[in-house]
C-alpha cells in the first residue's frame, strides 16, 4: 500500500513553514553577498531586534537568574534546581503536568477525530462545528468559571452534583429531619431531652413510660427552614389518655432562653411528621404512629408494661451532600504514604475536573486541524475500500487513520506543548483550597516568582526545567511540520 | 497575611489594575501641569509619591493630598501601583529612578532599603509629629535606631465580623468577650440549627495563617512571635502545638462550628464569598460570624450599616447590619493586647524640600483624618480623633490599633521561599487536627523552613 500522504498537514501548515524559512536564512559565504542582500535584511531587521529583546533576551536572563539567589544578587551555582527537586510543593506541580500530559493530548485528539469524521456526514455541519469550535474563542478564565459553577458542591449551584442528587436521592430518599453530614452530624447530636442514642441510629426516650402516662422529648439543631416548609407550631405540653400513652417531640431551642432546655418555652416549635415506634421491654416495637404539626403524638390501646418512645432512624436519612469536584482529595490510594511520595504520587480530583473542562475547551481546535486533513484525504483510497467491501469502522481504523497520522500526531504534540504549559485554567478553576494540590509548573513560577515581591531564583529555575521540556517537543514538531522525519 | 492577602486573593485583577494604573498615573500627570502657578510663600513644584492603592483607595488618597497641593502649591504626582508595589518598588530602586516618597505594605521592605541606604532617616525631618504615634507603631518604623518610616493606613485583624441580627435570632443578646463565651456562643447558635457559627475564609490557606497567626501572639506575645517568625523557635514547640489546639477548638470537631462542615470550608471559603454567607446582598445568611481584617469591610454589600447591632433584625423590611467585637484571646493568655495587623509606611526616598514637605503632612493628623471621613479607612495616628471616624466600628478599630501593646505583622509573608507551601500547612492541619497529624505537620514545616531560610 502506498505510503500515507501528508497532505493535509501540508495543507494546514505550510504557511508556518514558509514563515519559518524566512526567519532561519542559510548564511552562504559567497562574496558580495550583503550587497546583494542588505534590502531584505534591512526588512527583516525589525523583526530580529524585536525577537532578540523579547525572546532572547529574557531566555537568556532566565536562565542567569536561576543560577542567583532570589533577589538575584549572589551566584549559587545549581543551588535553586537542587530545591525544586527537594520541594514537595514543586514536586507536586511536576506530578500533576504528568498527568495532564499522559491524559489530555490523548483524549482530545481523540475526541477532534472523532467529532470530525463523524460531523463529515452529518447535515448542517457547519453550524455544527462552529458550535464545537466556540470554546477556543471565549477566554479561558471564562470557560474556568463556567466549569467551576458546574462542579460546584451544592447540588443547588453545580449540574454535576445536582444531578448525582437527584440520582441519589432515588435510592435513598432523605428524611424529614435530614442530618448535616458535612458536618458530622449524628442522630446523637440532635438529643437534647429526654433522648438517648439507640443501635441504627434511633432516638430512644430515656425514660420508661406506662400506658396512661405522658412521655416529652427535645431535639435541638432543628433549622427553621425545615419548621417553616413542614408547618411546625407551637408545642403543648401531651394531656393524658386513658389506657394509652401520650407524648410529645419538640425542638428545645428558644432564641429568647437559649439555657432553658428541658420546659417548652412559647416560641418554641413541635416538630412534625416525625415516624415514631412504641417499644416495650423486650426491645420490639408493638405500635408505630407520625407526629401532628404541633408535634404530638398518642398510642391508644396500649397493654400495660413499660415502654419506650422510639424515633425512628428513617427521619433523620442524610441527604446527598454532593461530591467535592474541585477538592485535594486523590484518587489513587496515597493517604497513608509521607508527603513526598504523597506529592508524586496522589492524582487530586480536581486535575480530572479541569481536563475535562480543557478538553471541552480544545477539542474544537483539534477538530478543526483534523478536520482540514480529512478533506484533503485521497477519496480514491476511501473509495476503494468502500467497494472492497470493508465496513465503517475497519475504514476509520485501517484508511482513514493511518492516512491522517501526521495531522493526529502534529495535533497530539501540539497539546503536549499547550498542556506542559498550562497555567490559567487552574488558577481560575481551582478554589484557593485546591489551588496547592492541583498546582503545575507554570503556575508555580507565577507563585513563587511573582506573589509577594520577586523571588527570581527558584522560579527561573523551574522556567529553565519547563523550557528544557518544551524544546524538544517543540523542535520535534517544527521538523514534522517542515516535512521533514524526526 | 497582610494587604498581600487581597493581593493574592485579586491577583486575577493584577494585569488589569496595573494597565489602567499605568493609563491613570499618565493622566494624573497630564492633568497636574497647571497646578505648578504657585504664589509667593507657596513653595511649588512637584513631588511624586507611590502606594499601592488602585480605585476607590486611589481617589481617596488623592482627597488627602488635595489640601496639601492647595496650600503649598506642590503638584504631587500619585501613581497606584496595586499588589505590584513592592515589586515595582524595587525594581525603581535598582534602577536608580525611585519616586520621592513611597508607602509599602510591610515593614520587612522597609529594612531592606534601609540596609541599602535608599531611604532617609526622619526624626529630624518630622520634628514634633514623631509623638504623634505609640512606641509598637514607632519601633515598627525603626531600623538600627533610626526612624525610617511614617504609618499612614493599618488593619486591624484582631476583629470579628459579625452579623448581629444572626446573633440575635440565635438569642445570643451581647457579644462575647472571653473565649470560652465565644465557644458557647458558637454552640448555641449551631443549637439554633438555621445558621453555621462561622463562615471560615480558607483560600489557598493566608486566612487560615492569619487565624493562626492572631492566636499565636494572644497566647505566647511577639517576642515569641517574631522568634517563630525568623525561625528561631521551631514549628514543633508546644507554642504553635497549643495554638493549633485552640483553632481546633474554634472549628469543633470535623468541622461542626463551620459552614458547609469542612468540606464546605474548603471548596466555599475563597475570599471573598466567605463574607458573603454572613452579609449576604439579599437573601439570608447562612453563618454568623467570619474572621478576618478590616479589608473585609470593601466586601460587605454596601446596604448594610456598619454598627448599632441591637437595632438589627432579619425582619424583611429592617435594613440589615454589620458589625464587630475584639476577638477574645484564647484563655491563659498571657499576651491579650498583642495584635496582629497590617498596615502601609510611607518612606522617603529622594530628599527635596518638596518631599521633605509630603511625609511630614503624612505624619500629621489632619491628613489621616481626611481619609478616617471618607471612611475604609484606620489610622495608627493617635492624634487622630476619634470623631473623625463615620461609624461605631471604625473607631473601635481606631482606638484598638493606637492603643495596641504590641503590634505585629503577618509571618507568613516573611517565608519567603516556602509561603505557599506554609498556607498547604495550615490547611493540612485545619482539615486534620489529631495529635498525630499535628506533630508530622510540624516537623514539616520545620524541614521545609530550614530548607528555605537556610536555618
Amino acid at each position: 500500500m502506498e505510503r500515507p500522504s501528508a497532505r493535509g498537514a501540508d495543507v494546514v501548515t505550510s504557511v508556518v513553514a514558509e514563515g519559518l524559512k524566512v526567519a532561519a536564512p542559510r548564511a552562504p559565504r559567497q562574496h558580495g553577498w550583503w550587497r546583494r542582500n542588505w534590502v531584505s535584511l534591512a526588512f527583516i531587521a525589525p523583526g530580529i531586534i524585536w525577537l532578540l529583546a523579547i525572546v532572547v533576551y529574557p531566555t537568556i536572563a532566565t536562565i542567569r537568574f536561576s543560577l542567583y539567589n532570589e533577589s538575584a544578587t549572589k551566584f549559587v551555582g545549581l543551588h535553586n534546581f537542587a530545591s525544586v527537586f527537594s520541594t514537595d510543593t514543586i514536586l507536586t506541580a511536576f506530578k500533576n503536568n504528568v498527568v495532564w500530559v499522559l491524559i489530555f493530548p490523548f483524549f482530545v485528539t481523540f475526541i477532534g477525530l472523532m467529532v470530525a469524521v463523524l460531523t463529515e456526514r452529518i447535515r448542517w455541519a457547519t453550524a455544527f462545528k462552529a458550535i464545537i469550535v466556540m470554546p477556543i474563542v471565549f477566554s479561558t478564565t471564562a470557560s474556568a468559571l463556567v466549569w467551576r459553577t458546574i462542579f460546584d458542591l451544592d447540588p443547588h449551584v453545580g449540574v454535576v452534583n445536582a444531578i448525582e442528587q437527584t440520582v441519589s436521592d432515588w435510592f435513598s430518599t432523605p428524611g424529614a429531619y435530614p442530618l448535616n453530614s458535612a458536618i458530622g452530624q449524628t442522630a446523637v447530636s440532635l438529643a437534647s431531652f429526654n433522648a438517648t442514642g439507640a443501635t441504627g441510629g434511633t432516638l430512644l426516650s430515656k425514660s420508661a413510660v406506662q400506658p396512661g402516662g405522658t412521655v416529652m422529648m427535645g431535639l435541638t439543631r432543628i433549622s427553621s427552614t425545615t419548621l417553616q416548609t413542614l408547618g411546625a407550631k407551637t408545642p403543648v405540653a401531651p394531656q393524658t389518655i386513658a389506657g394509652g400513652i401520650a407524648g410529645l417531640v419538640w425542638n428545645d431551642f428558644s432564641p429568647s432562653q437559649t439555657s432553658n432546655t428541658t420546659t417548652i418555652v412559647s416560641d418554641e416549635h413541635g416538630l412534625p411528621n416525625l415516624r415514631l415506634s412504641l417499644v416495650n421491654s423486650t426491645g420490639s416495637s408493638v405500635a408505630s404512629t407520625v407526629t401532628n404539626s404541633s408535634g404530638d403524638f398518642s398510642f391508644s390501646h396500649v397493654a400495660p408494661g413499660s415502654y419506650h418512645v422510639e424515633i425512628q432512624a428513617s427521619n433523620f436519612q442524610t441527604s446527598f451532600v454532593g461530591t467535592f469536584w474541585l477538592g485535594s482529595q486523590s484518587i489513587t490510594p496515597t493517604s497513608g504514604l509521607n508527603q513526598t511520595a504523597q506529592s508524586l504520587l496522589s492524582v487530586p480530583l480536581i486535575d480530572l475536573a479541569m481536563i475535562i473542562s480543557y478538553i471541552w475547551i480544545w477539542a474544537g481546535f483539534a477538530m478543526v486541524l483534523i478536520g482540514a486533513g480529512l478533506a484533503a484525504l485521497n477519496r480514491e483510497v476511501l473509495e476503494a475500500a468502500e467497494i472492497d467491501g470493508a465496513t465503517e469502522w475497519q475504514t476509520l481504523r485501517r484508511v482513514t487513520i493511518p492516512m491522517l497520522a501526521p495531522v493526529l500526531t502534529v495535533v497530539f504534540v501540539t497539546m503536549v506543548i499547550n498542556v506542559l504549559k498550562v497555567f490559567d485554567i487552574i488558577l481560575n478553576m481551582a478554589p484557593g483550597s485546591s489551588q496547592g494540590p492541583a498546582t503545575t509548573l507554570a503556575l508555580s513560577i507565577y507563585n513563587d516568582g511573582f506573589t509577594g515581591g520577586i523571588h527570581s531564583g527558584v522560579a527561573s529555575a523551574i522556567a529553565v526545567i519547563l523550557f528544557l521540556l518544551v524544546v524538544p517537543v517543540m523542535y520535534w514538531n517544527l521538523r514534522k511540520i517542515k516535512g521533514g522525519s524526526p | 497575611m497582610n494587604l498581600f492577602g487581597r493581593a493574592k486573593a485579586s491577583r486575577k485583577a493584577l494585569i488589569a489594575a496595573v494597565a489602567l494604573t499605568t493609563v491613570a498615573s499618565m493622566s494624573i500627570i497630564l492633568s497636574n501641569g497647571p497646578a505648578l502657578a504657585a504664589s509667593s510663600k507657596k513653595i511649588g513644584g512637584s513631588v511624586s509619591i507611590w502606594a499601592e492603592w488602585t480605585s476607590t483607595e486611589q481617589q481617596d488618597f488623592k482627597a488627602v493630598l488635595q489640601p496639601f497641593e492647595d496650600s503649598t502649591g506642590i503638584a504631587v504626582h500619585y501613581t497606584g501601583k496595586g499588589s505590584n508595589m513592592d515589586t515595582a518598588l524595587d525594581a525603581a530602586v535598582a534602577g536608580g529612578s525611585p519616586p520621592a516618597v513611597a508607602l509599602v505594605p510591610d515593614p520587612g521592605t522597609l529594612d531592606t532599603l534601609a540596609a541599602k541606604h535608599a531611604i532617609k532617616p526622619l526624626a529630624s525631618i518630622l520634628g514634633t509629629e514623631t509623638k504623634n504615634y505609640g512606641t509598637a507603631w514607632s519601633n515598627l518604623a525603626t531600623y538600627k535606631k533610626k526612624l525610617y518610616g511614617v504609618w499612614f493606613k493599618a488593619a486591624n485583624k484582631n476583629t470579628v465580623y459579625y452579623n448581629p441580627a444572626v446573633f440575635k435570632a440565635a438569642g445570643i443578646s451581647s457579644t462575647p468577650t472571653s473565649w470560652s463565651q465565644l465557644l458557647t456562643d458558637e454552640t448555641t447558635i449551631a443549637n439554633g440549627g438555621t445558621y453555621a457559627p462561622v463562615s471560615l475564609c480558607t483560600d489557598i490557606g493566608w486566612p487560615v495563617a492569619d487565624l493562626f497567626q492572631n492566636l499565636f501572639v494572644k497566647l505566647n506575645g511577639a517576642t515569641a512571635y517574631d522568634a517563630l517568625a525568623a525561625h528561631k523557635t521551631k514549628w514543633s514547640s508546644s507554642a504553635v502545638t497549643n495554638t493549633f489546639a485552640e483553632m481546633a477548638q474554634l472549628t469543633g470537631t470535623s468541622g461542626a462550628n463551620l459552614l458547609g462542615g469542612m468540606k464546605g470550608a474548603l471548596a466555599d471559603g475563597s475570599w471573598p464569598n466567605c463574607t458573603t454567607s454572613v452579609f449576604p446582598a439579599s437573601g439570608s445568611p447562612t453563618a454568623a460570624m467570619v474572621f478576618e481584617a478590616d479589608f473585609l469591610t470593601s466586601n460587605v454589600p454596601a446596604n448594610y450599616t456598619p454598627g448599632n447591632g441591637s437595632s438589627c433584625t432579619l425582619s424583611a423590611t429592617a435594613a440589615p447590619c454589620y458589625d464587630t467585637f475584639n476577638f477574645p484571646a484564647p484563655s491563659g493568655s498571657a499576651y491579650a493586647a498583642d495584635i496582629q495587623g497590617s498596615g502601609d509606611v510611607a518612606m522617603l526616598l529622594t530628599s527635596t524640600r518638596q518631599s521633605k514637605a509630603l511625609i511630614k503632612y503624612l505624619a500629621s493628623p489632619s491628613a489621616a483624618a481626611i481619609w478616617a471621613n471618607l471612611g475604609g479607612f484606620v489610622s495608627p495616628n493617635k492624634k487622630v480623633a476619634l470623631s473623625s471616624y463615620p461609624d461605631s466600628v471604625s473607631k473601635a478599630d481606631a482606638k484598638a490599633l493606637t492603643s495596641a501593646k504590641a503590634f505585629v505583622f503577618s509571618l507568613d509573608d516573611l517565608q519567603v521561599g516556602w509561603e505557599p507551601a506554609l498556607w498547604a500547612d495550615m490547611l493540612n492541619v485545619l482539615q486534620n487536627p489529631t495529635t498525630s497529624n499535628v506533630t508530622t505537620v510540624e516537623a514539616l514545616m520545620d524541614t521545609q523552613a530550614t530548607a528555605a531560610l537556610g536555618h
